[in-house]
């Protein structure tokens, strides 16, 4: 039988390095900052003082809306003060600047044996859980679809090169990631989850399909980016077409991240809030690559001192938060662990690409590996000839910036960076 | 503070560029340029390096006087000057190509912005050139050197490292031949052999004649993905298939599919010439439409045409075509097709309608 998957789409190479290196606890430094914006929508708001003790997992700042988290402290100690910093995405945040006593003193919500569907909702929306893979959506926002929904997907294609952490989760922590789909499932009042993992990932495979039960079925889709893209990965699993502009749910599917599944386990049996992530840090910029439990709020410099080792600082020209295809840039070490941050690469100039682009051949290369179906050719050259109405007629807004025209395109033109240029355009336009 | 690059992503690229897509072209060409060694001997070389030389120099010149970068190095000119030595009659005088590949490179490409903006294929368009400056030369096809002539392997030699001008010992080419018959109603595969034909040893331009170079290379472009393998199934698919209809009547249906298959230079501008990127469309239905246009087109030509040869005009023709079917563009994933948004429309306008009928029905019935 074929594998699953999607069409077009591109193969980079995987550079899986830290796959085989288990979860570690990452060191804990004597202070952290707690980012007060963790997720997508309304910033969280402290509810501490200056001065209070606060203990390990306690919430430090309460969901500003609907569409939105709270947050938690990582570590018990002392709230010092709330300070300006620079987000993995460039943004001047208010972090709560907490001081470790190094006791680890836990706060636990209660743990629930058998929890109805609304005291799941309850704990996901308390716990302060989010989508991991890096859009850090509220999950109890998805969890409340409004149309009817059959399906559910756990993300576990894991489809950007360097990043481990969901395979480690599936190898090490099977059982909790299959007992958060099941609580995912009840929330949700679907009798389908499916945990959809590429098949680069044999063992992972095997091993969830071992640990699986309750309907809960084991996904095996083919190696190819972007597999892990929301339209893409219900395309391959159900062969359902969200429409254009539309949401998961307009055809019965929510999908979930594997990190969001095991987070909710750990919320609901152990009563654990959302403080830490399993994370990988790799790249020739530092020695101790892998996989690592790190706790919220610990500055980039500390991960890159901690990680350097005897490789030489010159060997890091360029950080990125995320994955190399979507992931973000970062000018300097300030931003912190959030609930997002799902792999910090440190990269050597042998190990991204800086090329400058040259005149567009017309081959069509980005034409027939847009997952999307879109002209990123003609988007670009409506870009450049500022006419911003082409792009939108010609369908910018659909464009999921995955990056695969641009990834490969002969001529190295800068074709998702346009088109991100156009999306930005048409979205302050809409606002006026 | 700014220790570190930034850049909005993929932070990643393919290895694939310009440059390497079009030094497997040079590779793909290699063997139909060796078939045309073998068969007509050095001369044809001699024309190659000639026609690269000038396609290089021309670009070179052109980027020089108008201060632009210097655009050689993709490779792109060397293989418009190889592609139109092998689009030549193995022997033509030593100023033709040159001429051929200023016009290929000066008018065709550079004027309308250099690779990847050329209105239509430089080679082809600078083949028809040549065609009009020079009927005579450009139709004046020799024969290739034969064993079967009497000749040893030692003269056989002889004969393909000789660089003077061959006698002009003229040969008729299949197509030629299939012309008359369609005139005279005879059997267009009289006298030809299919094996002659597939290896090349026949009169005809000289990358062109032996399917059996051409085919290697195509099989190496399409193995390394660097053409679309739907415009030439599609073109040599309808090809076949438009001769069977054109040729219905004729008795010999069989005899000219294959001598059209195998004679001219189908196979070449199939596979090298109708996929050139900038020329052809991308969008699914815009390829399907080009290349059944492409295959409508050669027969229209061959058969009605007052050359034997349709190949070149089909594709200068397409090529025209193509920003129109450019304007196709392909349906964005999650946008439901408009036949189906059509047929939805239109089943719920009859629902309104019944709907309608019966409310006025009831309301007659109440009335």
């Amino acid at each position: 039988m074929a594998l699953k998957t999607f069409r077009h789409g591109v193969h980079p190479a995987a550079s899986k390095f830290t796959k085989d290196v288990p979860l570690a606890d990452f060191p804990v430094p004597e202070a952290v900052y707690i980012s007060l914006s963790q997720h997508i929508g309304a910033p969280a708001k402290p509810v501490v003082n200056v001065g209070d003790h606060v203990l390990e997992g306690q919430m430090v700042g309460e969901a500003g809306g609907f569409v939105s988290a709270p947050v938690f402290s990582s570590v018990s100690g002392t709230v010092k003060k709330i300070v300006k910093l620079p987000t993995a995405i460039g943004q001047m945040v208010d972090h709560i600047e907490i001081e470790n006593d190094f006791k680890y003193e836990p706060f636990r919500l209660p743990k629930l044996e058998n929890p109805t569907k609304e005291e799941i909702l309850q704990r996901v929306k308390d716990a302060g859980i989010v989508g991991m893979g890096g859009a850090t959506f509220p999950t109890h926002v998805k969890l409340s679809p409004k149309d009817p929904v059959d399906t559910l997907i756990i993300n576990g294609a894991e489809c950007e090169p360097y990043i481990t952490c969901d395979y480690r989760l599936f190898v090490e922590h099977a059982k909790d990631v299959v007992e958060g789909t099941k609580l995912l499932m009840k929330a949700l009042g679907v009798e389908k989850g499916y945990i959809a993992i590429e098949n680069n990932k044999p063992e992972a495979i095997k091993i969830m399909k071992e640990a699986a039960n309750g309907g809960v079925e084991i996904v095996p889709l083919k190696t190819k980016y972007p597999q892990g893209a929301e339209k893409q990965i219900i395309y391959a699993v159900t062969k359902r077409v969200v429409p254009a502009g539309g949401l998961p749910a307009q055809v019965g599917c929510v999908v979930s991240n594997t990190h969001t599944a095991y987070s909710i386990a750990k919320a609901v049996f152990e009563g654990e809030t959302l403080f830490k992530r399993a994370m990988t840090v790799s790249g020739d910029g530092v020695e101790k690559a892998g996989n690592y439990w790190v706790r919220g709020g610990i500055p980039f410099t500390f991960i890159y001192d901690t990680l350097r080792g005897e490789v030489e600082e010159c060997m890091t020209n360029k950080v990125i938060n995320g994955g190399p295809m979507m992931g973000f840039a970062q000018a300097d070490l300030r931003p912190v662990t959030t609930k997002g941050t799902s792999s910090l690469l440190f990269l050597s100039h042998k190990q991204f690409s800086e090329v400058e682009p040259t005149q567009c051949i017309n081959c069509g290369r980005c034409i027939t590996h847009c997952p999307m179906n879109l002209v990123p050719r003609d988007l670009e050259r409506a870009v450049i000839k500022k006419d911003i109405d082409r792009a939108a007629k010609l369908g910018a807004m659909n464009c999921i910036e995955c990056g695969s025209c641009a990834f490969i395109c002969p001529a190295k033109r800068p074709l998702v960076q346009a088109i991100r240029l156009a999306k930005k355009e048409i979205r302050s336009r809409g606002k006026k | 503070m700014a220790k570190y690059i930034v850049s909005s992503s993929p932070h990643i690229t393919s290895k694939t560029t310009t440059q390497k897509i079009m030094l497997d072209v040079i590779i793909a060409l290699i063997p139909a340029t060796i078939a045309a060694f073998l068969i007509y001997g050095l001369y044809p070389i001699f024309i190659m390096v000639l026609s690269v030389g000038s396609a290089v120099l021309a670009e070179w010149l052109f980027n020089l006087i108008t201060k632009r970068d210097q655009s050689i190095k993709d490779l792109s000119a060397i293989v418009t000057g190889m592609i139109l030595a092998l689009n030549l009659p193995p022997v033509v005088p030593f100023y033709v190509p040159m001429v051929g590949s200023f016009f290929a490179i000066l008018i065709v490409k550079m004027l309308f912005g250099g690779i990847g903006r050329n209105f239509a294929n430089p080679a082809i368009t600078a083949r028809i050139f040549l065609m009009l400056c020079w009927a005579g030369v450009m139709t004046n096809f020799v024969k290739p050197i034969d064993l079967s002539d009497g000749m040893n392997l030692f003269s056989y030699f002889e004969n393909i490292v000789n660089i003077k001008l061959p006698d002009a010992i003229t040969s008729a080419t299949p197509l030629a031949a299939v012309k008359e018959a369609i005139a005279g109603g005879a059997n267009p595969a009289e006298g030809l052999s299919a094996l002659d034909m597939f290896l090349g040893r026949i009169g005809g331009s000289a990358g062109e004649v032996s399917t059996l170079a051409v085919l290697i290379g195509a099989c190496y472009l399409l193995v390394k993905r660097v053409i679309d393998w739907r415009i030439p199934v599609l073109y040599i698919g309808s090809t076949v298939v438009f001769t069977a209809i054109f040729f219905a009547n004729s008795g010999y249906v069989g005899e000219y599919v294959w001598t059209y298959l195998l004679g001219g230079g189908l196979m070449f501008g199939a596979f090298f010439m109708a996929t050139d990127y900038a020329t052809s469309p991308k969008a699914p239905l815009a390829v399907t439409i080009y290349g059944i246009g492409l295959g409508f087109l050669t027969v229209i030509f061959r058969k009605f045409g007052s050359m034997n040869e349709g190949v070149s005009f089909a594709i200068l023709l397409m090529n025209v075509l193509t920003p129109l079917l450019e304007k196709i563009v392909p349906r964005t994933f999650g946008v439901k097709s408009k036949w189906i948004t059509n047929s939805q429309k239109i089943k719920e306008f009859f629902a309104k309608l019944g709907k309608k009928n019966k409310s006025e029905e009831k309301e007659a019935q109440n009335g």
